[in-house]
C-alpha cells in the first residue's frame, strides 16, 4: 500500500537519525511532502540523500528544538514553503544516563528536560496555530517505555517521557475538538545509534535482544510504521492514546 | 581544564551527553559557565575527537578513550 500520506506536509524532528530518520523514509514512500529537522546537520543531509532516493519531496531545516525561535523558524518554513502543515512527529530526544536521583546533576537534569519535554513542547506550540489555520492535522508524539515503568538509568529521562505522555493527553482533550489528533508513542528497546549508545556495550545490547520475548529488539522502521499508521487519515478516530510498542516485552514481563 | 576534562569524560562514556556536546555546544558553555578560550577548544579539537568515536564506546575501550581526549585538551591549553 502506498499514498497513505499523498498530499500531507509533515515536519518530524530528530530527523537525523534512529526512529526520526526511519519516518522520514517511510512518509517519504507513503507520498507526503516531508521536511525533516534536527540539530545534527550531517546526519540530517544522510537522511535526506536517502530520502531523494524515493521522492525528492523532502527537505532539512536544522533546529535545536529546545530553542523556541528556532522551532517557530522551522514550522514557518514549512508553511511558507508548501503552504500549511498537516503532521508533526516529535522524535528528537536525548538520554543521558545519570546516577541515583540524590546524586542527579542539575545541568544534566536541564539538558535532557529542556530538549525531550521543553522542546516537544515548543513543537506543539509552533504547529498548533498552523495546523488550525488549516482545520486541523495530526501530532505523534514519540515517548518511551521509560516514561511508563520506572527506568532507573536516567530519572530525568524517564520523567520527561512520563510528561510527554500526561502531555500528549491534556493537548488531546484541549485540540481534538478543533480537529487536531494527537496521540502518543512509547517505544520499548528499538535498535537506534541512542538506544546502542545508552546501552554503552555491544554485549549489553545481544543480552536485551536474548531475554526479549520476541528474541529481537525493535527496528527503528516498526515504530515509523506505526506513526505513519497514526498520522494518516486510517486513524481518523484515534486521539489522545498512547501506544505501547515495544514487541510483547512489558506484558510479558508483568505475568512474571 | 579540570571542566573540559569532566565534560569529554561524560561524553566518552555517555553517548546522550556527546550528542549535545557535539550539536549544542552553547548549552554545555551556558550550563558549565566555561571561559572563552574553554569554549573555542570544545566547539574545535573536543568536537572533532567526538565526531570520530564509535557509538558506543566499548567499556573496555572507555578510559583510553577518555585519556586520549584528555590529553588533546592538555595540548590545546598548552
Amino acid at each position: 500500500m502506498a499514498g497513505r500520506l499523498t498530499d500531507k506536509i509533515a515536519i518530524v524532528t530528530g530527523g537525523a537519525s534512529g526512529i526520526g530518520r526511519a519516518t522520514v523514509l517511510r512518509f517519504a514512500e507513503e507520498g507526503a511532502t516531508v521536511v525533516a529537522a534536527d540539530r545534527n546537520l550531517g546526519g540530517l543531509e544522510q537522511t535526506k540523500n536517502l530520502a531523494q532516493k524515493i521522492s525528492p519531496d523532502i527537505e532539512t531545516v536544522a533546529v535545536d528544538v529546545s530553542k523556541l525561535d528556532q522551532v517557530a523558524h522551522m514550522v514557518d518554513h514549512a508553511v511558507d514553503r508548501f503552504g500549511r502543515l498537516d503532521v508533526l512527529v516529535n522524535a528528537a530526544g536525548v538520554l543521558i544516563l545519570t546516577p541515583p536521583l540524590a546524586e542527579v546533576d542539575e545541568r544534566h537534569w536541564d539538558l535532557i528536560m529542556s530538549t525531550n519535554l521543553k522542546g516537544l513542547f515548543f513543537c506543539c506550540k509552533a504547529a498548533i496555530p498552523a495546523m488550525l489555520k488549516n482545520g486541523g492535522g495530526s501530532i505523534v508524539n514519540i515517548a518511551s517505555m521509560a516514561g511508563v515503568q520506572a527506568y532507573s538509568q536516567s530519572l530525568p529521562y524517564a520523567v520527561s517521557k512520563a510528561g510527554i505522555i500526561h502531555l500528549n493527553s491534556v493537548a488531546a482533550s484541549q485540540y481534538t475538538s478543533q480537529g487536531i489528533r494527537m496521540n502518543c508513542i512509547a517505544p520499548g528497546f528499538v535498535d537506534t545509534p541512542q538506544a546502542r549508545g545508552s546501552t554503552q556495550s555491544t554485549e549489553a545490547i545481544e543480552k536485551a535482544a536474548r531475554y526479549h520475548p520476541m528474541g529481537r529488539i525493535g527496528q527503528p522502521e516498526e515504530i515509523a510504521n506505526t506513526i505513519l499508521f497514526l498520522a494518516s487519515d486510517e486513524a481518523s478516530y484515534i486521539s489522545g492514546s498512547t501506544f505501547i510498542v515495544d514487541g510483547g516485552s512489558w506484558s510479558v514481563a508483568s505475568r512474571l | 581544564m579540570d571542566k573540559l576534562i569532566e565534560i569529554t569524560n561524560k561524553a566518552v562514556a555517555d553517548y546522550g551527553f556527546r550528542q549535545i556536546v557535539q550539536w549544542s555546544p552553547e548549552d554545555i558553555v551556558a550550563q558549565w559557565q566555561l571561559s572563552a578560550r574553554e569554549a573555542e577548544i570544545l566547539t574545535g579539537v573536543i568536537k572533532d575527537e567526538l565526531d570520530r568515536l564509535p557509538i558506543p564506546v566499548e567499556p573496555t575501550e572507555v578510559p583510553q578513550e577518555q585519556e586520549r581526549v584528555a590529553g588533546v585538551i592538555r595540548q590545546a591549553l598548552g
